[in-house]
């Protein structure tokens, strides 16, 4: 069973702007999927879908078994009550583009803050679990300091923390590098990396091909609200099949 | 200056001063609570809501004070069997107006908080409210502490308005001792006693501004 399944998605703006276009895609446990394309291709309104950040306009998305959204033959788009979408959107931890660290709390806080409001956690167990994470994002050292004392780097690698800190089923990265100055990219680039070698399943929307080739083990590419092509990064970066693919990535050459 | 004449009025001055401190704090005990919904109603996305609190904001701040003091003391008693004394018609009508003032600023400084914020708790399991709670208003307060302040410090100054119906307030304690004795040296000492009092909520603003700017840069990376 995939931990994400995609299936038909559709969604429209008001103003009849097609954003997604019958999206289908799965993502298996351990898989890191990247998705390219040009601005307004649909990859980040894909993701926000997944988080219900937006609501689909038709089709059907499921998360480690659990439906969050399901549309009948007769075209009713259904959601569950929303205490059970706040229930099955916890299994994906989402990173911002603009990283969207709590203002009025330290990083360790930032961290220790839904384990213990949204699963209920002790303050001990959540702290453990918080400076374990700090670790891997190699940020122990700021744990009291505030948001706005760090960098953009740096706050991004707290985001990743406080998403992890949920033991989400998929995280969701919604262009993590793209606020950023292309010097500290790669601090950022790490951290997700190490994650994928962990085996943590994700999903990156990302404009960062040289990252998309180093971390996605599939690769997908969105035009116009629809998945042109996807395959194997090498393959798509050096044998595209199709025009747009080929005219997209040669304007990153 | 003329300490004994000073002598003779201070008590009633003083007497002023306690009812203008009653009106201050019972309007305020009840106005800056009661803004919180009327805000939270002009955001709202349920029609009817949303355009009965804009319309309540809008009457409140829309009309003189003065004119709402006239008309609550005077056309309760009318149009409703409730006997009302002058001093809780004063505070009524106090209250019902700040509440509109506050409810503008709570709105305000709701909105301030980006949209980011509100996305990352949605994204983390947050509610709506337990986002508005936790995430939205702790930090909205920062930026709802200057104009509040603002706002408390013109009621202890609007206080004053409430000799037009009588109430013995310091304002009317005053105006009373100036005609008898047509001597400006109680308006002189009222100024003084409203002076210190706008100064003392001064400070206690600056107090929370500073408490409550904690998470702001305090030295660079």
């Amino acid at each position: 069973m995939p931990i994400l399944a995609i299936n038909n998605v559709y969604k429209t703006f008001g103003g009849g702007v097609a954003a997604l276009n019958n999206v289908s895609l799965q993502v298996k446990e351990g898989e890191a999927v990247a998705i390219i394309g040009s601005s307004g291709s649909g990859k980040s309104t894909l993701l926000r879908c997944v988080n219900n950040l937006e609501r689909v306009t038709a089709g059907e998305i499921v998360i480690d078994g659990d439906v969050l959204v399901t549309t009948t033959p007769g075209g009713v788009v259904q959601y569950p009550p929303d205490k059970e979408i706040r229930r099955i959107t916890t299994k994906t931890g989402m990173v911002f583009q603009h990283f969207n660290l709590f203002a009025h709390l330290t990083c360790l806080e930032n961290i220790t803050f839904a384990p213990i409001k949204i699963l209920g956690q002790s303050r001990q167990q959540s702290l453990q679990k918080a400076h374990e994470l700090l670790e891997v994002v190699g940020l122990s050292s700021k744990a009291n300091n505030y948001p706005d004392q760090l960098s953009g780097g740096q706050q991004q690698r707290i985001a990743i923390a406080r998403a992890l800190a949920m033991d989400p089923q998929i995280m969701l990265f919604d262009e993590p590098t793209s606020a950023l100055d292309p010097e500290i990219t790669n601090e950022v680039t790490g951290v997700i990396l190490k994650l994928v070698q962990q085996k943590i399943t994700m999903l990156i929307v990302t404009h960062d091909m040289r990252f998309a080739r180093s971390a996605a083990t599939r690769l997908i590419y969105m035009d116009e609200g629809k998945i042109v092509e996807q395959g194997p990064p090498e393959q798509l970066f050096e044998n595209p099949q199709s025009p747009r693919l080929k005219e997209f990535l040669s304007s990153y050459q | 200056m003329d300490f004994g004449y000073i002598q003779t009025i201070l008590p009633a001055l003083l007497q002023g001063t306690v009812q203008t401190l009653k009106i201050f704090v019972f309007t305020l005990l009840f106005s800056l609570p009661l803004g919180l919904p009327i805000a939270f109603g002009t955001m709202s996305r349920i029609a009817p809501i949303k355009l009965l609190s804009k319309a309540y904001v809008w009457v409140f701040r829309g009309t003189p004070l003065m004119l709402q003091i006239f008309f609550f003391y005077y056309y309760i008693p009318i149009f409703t069997p409730i006997k009302i004394d002058r001093l809780p018609a004063a505070v009524f009508t106090f209250v019902l107006n700040y509440a509109a003032y506050f409810a503008e600023i709570y709105r305000a400084g709701i909105q301030s908080v980006g949209r980011g914020q509100r996305e990352a708790a949605k994204s983390l399991g947050f509610s709506y409210w337990q986002t508005m709670r936790m995430v939205v208003i702790p930090q909205a307060i920062r930026q709802i502490i200057p104009p509040v302040s603002n706002e408390v410090i013109t009621l202890i100054k609007d206080t004053a308005l409430v000799y037009v119906i009588g109430v013995p307030e310091l304002m009317k304690a005053a105006r009373d001792a100036n005609n008898r004795d047509v001597n400006p040296m109680a308006y002189l000492i009222a100024a003084i006693i409203y002076l210190l009092l706008t100064f003392v909520f001064t400070l206690l603003s600056q107090w929370l501004e500073k408490r409550y700017s904690r998470h702001e840069r305090t030295d660079a990376v």
